[in-house]
């Protein structure tokens, strides 16, 4: 919220500055910038997101109002083809390389992998005496240069992402993988790694110690397919403090 | 079990990677978001590249659907209008009625499909827009269903900015007290 919301004029109704923005964002009348800072804004600021989400919810009724089309096959075809990941190559056979299988993934997650070492952040969040352990790892590359520190809070159910090395992937999206036990790798979301951040995504309840975590390089908006598709630049295995 | 019960259970099947409960969740719901997307997006060929990412992302994220949040409805219409105002906003403005044409293009004939058990809802919502100012309501409409800025709006209909902020918001603050809980 605000420190000093602003009132718009006009009683009675009487409503601030993050309402407005919350009615701009969830009717669609903001320019994409503004649109863009109110979504960043919804993933870090929960009441915010709450207001958004109340008014999209107001007003969703109204597309009842719209008539209904039918979609042409082809729309079908090509969605089934898109999530289908045996059907469509994502990435060409010269790039693809033991990261991308998942005999791969399947040792990393039993083994570990020697360039995958993981060293512990020395990172401690506040949490009482009853709250589950705080559990940490750092992503490195193959080469055992650290990429990122991650500290993951159960209790908030977010990941603190503290970059140590930055990369420029223009036009594309680190996503967050986590390979618990002999499971193929499950996506956590797309993560900035760019900058300090917490993370927050539904999928991160319950992440234990001994699971790994891994950042692949994917699309704009994430893995097409469900499982990581580009290049995997660091790994890590949760531990606790 | 209810239709938006229904559709959200096929989503938690969705989010465990079922993909007969996806293809059930396109049949059901495809055609609505079609034309959400059209409302926006006119041109087919433009509407059907942006359905097909709406149902991607929603393949994709339907593990993050959370029916205490949002209705499973209002989750799809969000992320298709997102998706399709994205895309309207990445290229110039395009020609659009004025907001007293926009007052007569209320589609008469919803409610024909299974989709939603918005009835109830999309009657309460009518009958709060209908106790605004008609030219506050067109602009409501337009913003929603069209995707237009305030700016591309008041631009359009030739009224300040803020004179049109206020005829929403206002609109909307009062369309929400009229409306049950």
């Amino acid at each position: 919220m605000s420190d000093h919301p602003a009132m718009i004029e006009g009683p009675p109704e009487g409503f601030n500055a993050d309402d407005a923005l919350a009615m701009d964002v969830a009717l669609g009348a903001l320019g994409r910038e503004e649109l863009r800072a109110a979504e960043r804004r919804m993933r870090s600021d929960p009441a915010f997101r709450a207001l958004v989400e109340g008014w999209q919810q107001t007003l969703s009724p109204l597309v009842d109002d719209v008539s209904a089309v039918a979609p042409p096959a082809s729309v079908w075809e090509a969605i089934e083809s898109e999530i289908t990941p045996a059907a469509r190559p994502v990435v060409a056979p010269a790039a693809r390389s033991a990261w991308l299988t998942l005999g791969f993934w399947r040792g990393l997650a039993v083994g570990g992998v020697a360039g995958a070492a993981l060293a512990l952040a020395p990172v401690l969040l506040p949490g009482g005496p009853a709250a589950p352990p705080v559990l940490v790892a750092t992503l490195a590359g193959t080469d055992g240069v650290p990429l990122v520190a991650a500290t993951y809070d159960p209790a908030r159910g977010s990941v603190i992402f503290a970059p140590a090395t930055q990369r420029h992937d223009t036009g594309k999206s680190p996503e967050l993988w986590v390979i618990e036990g002999k499971n193929p790798p499950r996506s956590l979301g797309v993560i900035d790694i760019g900058n300090p951040n917490a993370h927050l995504d539904a999928r991160l309840k319950g992440l234990k110690p001994g699971s790994t975590l891994a950042i692949s390089i994917e699309p704009l908006g994430g893995s097409p397919t469900g499982l990581p598709t580009g290049p995997v630049v660091a790994t890590g295995t949760l531990s606790a403090v | 079990m209810s239709a938006a019960a229904e559709l959200a259970a096929l989503l938690a099947r969705c989010g465990d990677g079922d993909r007969a409960a996806f293809a059930e969740t396109y049949n059901r719901t495809s055609a609505k978001l079609f034309g959400v997307i059209l409302r926006i997006l006119p041109e087919r060929g433009e509407a059907e590249d942006v359905l097909q990412e709406v149902y991607v992302t929603v393949w994709r994220k339907a593990a993050e659907f959370d029916a205490a949040r949002a209705s499973p409805i209002t989750w799809l219409a969000t992320i298709a209008r997102n998706r399709a105002i994205d895309r309207f906003r990445s290229r110039s403005s395009r020609p659009s009625a004025p907001l007293d044409d926009a007052v007569d293009v209320r589609d008469e004939t919803p409610l024909a499909d299974q989709l939603i058990d918005t009835h109830r809802a999309a009657s309460a919502v009518h009958a709060a827009l209908a106790t605004l100012e008609p030219r506050h309501a067109a602009a409501i409409r337009s913003t929603y269903f069209e995707g237009m800025t305030y700016e591309a709006l008041a631009a359009r209909e030739g009224i300040p900015v803020g004179t049109l902020k206020s005829w929403v918001r206002r609109g909307l603050m009062r369309m929400k007290a009229e409306m049950p809980a």
